[in-house]
């Protein structure tokens, strides 16, 4: 099959490669029909997660027909459709049945890479490091899927894959922040971040009762879609915008009720402190670019809620805390449970809630892929969602 | 939970630290320490599943294949007695095993008898707080020497993660019925360098089947 390969820092590559196989009894194949690169994708392409391995597959968000099932798998077959959750989770173990999803402990074949670490292991992604599984991932035209059982969502319906396939995801993702920053009706939420994970934390916090949401970021493409989305922008880049200052004008100087971190370790800064984290990172004295995680703990409101959907890897450095144990605020952060949030948010997409097709801007074939892993990190092309069907050949 | 077990899984005289339970009269027990030409391992698990269940799969020394990673075979010679063969690539290693306490639902204990490895070791299965399930915990020796450091070279993990990962194993089958595993998956081309991480991130060791 067809599979897009990580091959080292900024270097993508489309190989053919074996196809994958049933290893366990609640696995199952998946002939992938359609599949995206997340944000999440840029922290592995820019080398900012480690345990990645020349050759690993890439592609956490993918969605398709079931090929063949391993013999326990007693509620899939042959011929179904199926959204995949990036999060791997056993349904068995103590964190699952607490709902915990993504701290499955049994579905990390590599747990130990993360307990040395973290502590303690989290759940396997799909093609997202060796540390957090060495599953394969979804970039590809096949997919192997354990605990088929309890992840994949059957689609009984006939809407287009278009519409379903972020339930993989960041829809699900965007709503957890949301659900994370504990929005109580009549709140204000702001939210860094327009890309997919921010717009659907956007769409998310309306529907959880925000009064006014207001969104963060640089690429007018993005701005304008939030506001269509109802929110009020701030453009950061602007020369003339402090954020902190419109955070607090746009709430009567207390600062916004809750605060929603979408952009995570790559952050970008236009001041000295960009170029701080920068340096530090290149010194290996820091591992990530927090000037996001800083600017929300200082804007947010006294006792107000901090909800962490951006990914974060290692060590930071110049972290705030005395701000947040002085305001009281609540922190809330990690991988979706994704688990919790497929059906429901599915049930929304049926009835007519929400269409979450409205972000993808570009439609490619998995040979065009290493060109668009460039495209998304540079966020040209005004993209803002890029969508691969693997079986789609490449127009000469 | 209940008290640590003094009962010596080793032949000779222990510290009363040295069974696998980590309260005693009300305090914290560390684990052993390394000494004398001894390793030390103690891990423990949460496991969804009842003591009874557990100290049975445990129990079911033929089955440890399943399990234990790089165990070929396991055969029951005698009442408290079973025979370890232990395979990395072409090459084996054997010993004999002896039950030294069996307490159902409750507890094993064991030693090697003779063979190509010194250990001992012994399991103890308690209910959680809270009745969130039961605390599985292993405390295994192993004499250091000319046997043990050929043992280590052998099996190509150090011997303290391997108790450590068999247990999670262990943990996985009870809890799912599979061992999860992530080799022999597609990818494109490793290169030389990824050949020799392969083996840093511990996917040299083969996963055992998780059945038989
Ligand atoms: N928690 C989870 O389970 C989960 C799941 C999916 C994605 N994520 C993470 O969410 C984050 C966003 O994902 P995405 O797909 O939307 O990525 P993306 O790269 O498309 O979006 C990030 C956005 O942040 C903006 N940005 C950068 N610096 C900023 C700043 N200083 N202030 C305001 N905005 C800034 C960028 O312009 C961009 O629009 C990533 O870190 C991703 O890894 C987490
Ligand atoms: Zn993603
Ligand atoms: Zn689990």
């Amino acid at each position: 099959m067809k599979a897009v390969c990580w091959m080292g820092k900024s270097k993508v590559e489309t190989l053919t490669v074996e196809d994958p196989q049933l290893l366990n009894p609640h696995d199952a194949i998946i002939k992938i029909t359609r599949t995206a690169i997340c944000g999440s994708d840029l922290h592995l392409y820019d080398g900012f997660i480690p345990t990645m391995e020349s050759g690993d597959i890439l592609g956490h968000e993918f969605m398709g027909i079931v090929e063949e099932a391993g013999k326990e798998v007693t509620n899939l077959r042959r011929g179904d459709r199926v959204v995949v959750p990036f999060t791997i989770a056993c349904g068995n173990c103590l964190f699952c049945k607490k709902k915990i999803w993504a701290a499955c402990d049994n579905s990390n074949p590599n747990a130990h890479l993360m307990e040395a670490a973290y502590g303690y292991s989290g759940s396997g992604l799909f093609g997202y490091s060796h540390m957090m599984g060495g599953y394969a991932g979804g970039q590809a035209q096949y997919a192997r899927v354990p605990f088929a059982n309890v992840g994949p969502l059957k689609i009984e319906n006939d809407l287009p894959d278009e519409k379903v396939l972020f339930l993989s995801d960041i829809f699900p993702t965007g709503y957890m922040a949301a659900e994370n920053a504990q929005i109580q009706p009549g709140d204000t939420v702001a939210v860094w971040g327009c890309g997919p994970v921010g717009q659907f934390a956007i769409a998310s916090a309306f529907m959880l009762g925000a009064a006014r949401v207001i969104a963060i970021d640089r690429l007018p493409e993005r701005l304008e879609m939030a506001r269509s989305l109802g929110a009020i922008t701030v453009d950061y880049s602007e020369e003339d915008v402090s954020v902190l200052t419109a955070l607090k004008d746009l709430t009567g100087g207390i600062g916004p009720d809750a605060c929603i971190d979408a952009v995570g370790l790559e952050a970008h800064s236009a001041q000295l402190q960009g170029t701080y984290d920068k340096i530090k990172v290149a010194l290996l004295m820091e591992t990530d670019r927090p000037s996001v995680l800083r600017q929300a703990i200082q804007a947010i409101r006294k006792g107000g809620t901090l909800s962490v959907p951006g990914v974060y890897g290692g060590l930071l450095d110049k972290v705030p805390f005395g701000a947040a144990f002085g305001k009281g605020i609540t922190m809330k952060m990690g991988q979706t449970n994704m688990h919790n949030y497929m059906k429901p948010l599915l049930e929304r997409i049926e009835n007519g809630q929400i269409d979450p097709s409205y972000i993808i801007s570009h439609r490619i074939t998995l040979d065009q892929a290493p060109e668009m892993y460039k495209v998304w990190r540079d966020k040209k092309e005004n993209v803002t969602k890029i969508v691969i069907d693997p079986w789609a050949e490449t127009a000469a | 939970m209940s008290p640590a077990l003094n009962e010596k899984p080793f032949a000779e005289e222990l510290p009363a630290a040295s069974a696998a339970g980590v309260i005693l009269d009300g305090r914290y027990l560390p684990p052993p320490e390394d000494k004398d030409g001894k390793l030390w391992v103690r891990t423990s698990a949460l496991v969804q599943a009842d003591a009874q269940e557990l100290y049975a799969m445990w129990h079911d020394v033929e089955a440890a294949p399943a399990w234990q990673e790089q165990i070929s075979q396991v055969v029951t010679t005698g009442e408290r007695i079973s025979h370890w063969t232990m395979q990395s690539d072409e090459k084996t290693i054997e010993w004999d095993s002896e039950i030294l306490a069996d307490e159902p639902g409750r507890r094993i204990a064991w030693r090697s008898i003779g063979g190509e490895s010194d250990n001992a070791g012994e399991v103890i299965f308690e209910e959680a707080p809270g009745g969130r399930g039961t605390i599985v915990t292993v405390l295994q020796e192993f004499r250091m020497g000319k046997l043990t450091s050929a043992w280590e070279t052998f099996v190509g993990r150090n011997p303290k993660q391997a108790v450590i990962e068999n247990l999670r194993h262990f943990k996985a089958l009870a809890e799912t019925g599979e061992i999860p595993r992530a080799k022999h998956q597609p990818h494109g081309d490793r290169g030389v360098i990824g050949k020799m991480k392969a083996s840093t991130y511990g996917e040299k060791v083969p996963i055992p089947s998780g059945s038989n």
